[in-house]
């Protein structure tokens, strides 16, 4: 009787502290999104965002924003810490990118963020190079 | 004789308007806005973003900033997820924009010190626009021109609702600081 008793306060303890390390952890403290991690939702070209985006930024922006992708363009402009894509989507990076040479096509993935007006490009940030 | 005057004159007039016209602009796609709500004694909650778009136009002071709100980085997760969902509704409002200009802005009257400027403009966000008026330090050196400024916003004057669970914890006044380096 006494041993079932143990056993059942040293299960509801269990539980409890599983629960509030579930909570802090899981919940209060869980690990940012990791985007390179991420499986891409959509895979497209840099014309192809850019024209969605001009059409309907709206559409765009309930489709992409906030929202892993890869994007496929040709290089136009880059540093070490951004590569923009022909016609206009700018990528951002966390980890600044290697080896990026101007008009080579290449395969971009990360966080797209939204359309910015001033400079009329798609924006992404925490991106990768996907080869 | 008059006419080839006055053909002289129009030419003399046309060649020049490309000069007149012509606005020198400088430009950034990787300015930086931090803003902090934190109160004492409680969590930090603070955010930036390393990607916001600014031109400035030389002739006049005339500044536009847009920021993508889902560009601005919490150290914690859930606290982004909340500014994305619950606060700003970046889905639905997606990016922050300031128009506005620096008054009695001249790039000849810029050094490598830093010379005081009045910024005043509409800053837009959460469908909300509100006037904005703080001193801006700008700067320049070689091609580049640096402005560096903050002000003070409450998430009220924007419609945004923080609830009465978390109230205690994020600050009424927002204390935003913005730094951008600008090429031309």
């Amino acid at each position: 009787m006494k041993n079932r008793k143990i056993l059942i306060i040293s299960g509801v303890i269990l539980l409890v502290l599983a629960a509030a390390y579930y909570f802090y952890f899981g919940f209060l403290y869980k690990e940012a999104r990791d985007i390179t991690a991420e499986a891409p939702a959509y895979t497209l070209t840099a014309p192809d965002i850019v024209e969605e985006y001009q059409t309907n930024a709206a559409t765009a922006d309930s489709m992409y924003l906030n929202k892993t992708i890869v994007v496929i363009g040709n290089v136009n402009d880059n540093d070490s810490i951004s590569v923009s894509l022909e016609p206009g989507v700018y990528c951002s990076f966390d980890v600044p990118a290697k080896n990026i040479i101007s008009g080579k096509n290449i395969k971009v993935k990360g966080r797209c963020i939204g359309f910015d007006e001033l400079f009329g490009e798609v924006k992404l940030d925490q991106c990768t190079i996907n080869q | 004789m008059k006419k080839r005057n006055l053909y002289f004159i129009l030419f003399f007039v046309a060649a020049m308007v490309p000069f007149v016209s012509h606005a020198q602009k400088f430009a950034t796609k990787t300015g930086d806005i931090k803003f902090e709500a934190s109160v004492p004694s409680f969590e930090e909650v603070a955010a930036e973003n390393k990607n916001v778009s600014a031109i400035l136009n030389a002739n006049n002071g005339e500044l536009a900033a847009l920021a993508l709100m889902n560009g601005f980085r919490f150290k914690v997760a859930l606290m982004e997820e909340h500014f994305n969902e619950s606060y700003a509704e970046t889905a639905k409002y997606p990016k922050a924009v300031f128009k506005g200009k620096l008054e009695g802005f001249s790039l000849k009257a810029l050094s490598e010190k830093p010379k005081q400027f009045t910024l005043t403009g509409e800053l837009t966000l959460h469908g909300k626009t509100k006037k904005i008026n703080d001193v801006a330090m700008v700067s320049v050196k070689g091609n580049t021109i640096t402005i560096i400024g903050n002000f003070m916003v409450k998430p009220a004057d924007f419609d945004i609702d923080v609830p009465k669970v978390v109230s205690k914890k994020i600050a009424d006044e927002v204390q935003v600081a913005y730094t951008f380096l600008l090429e031309e």
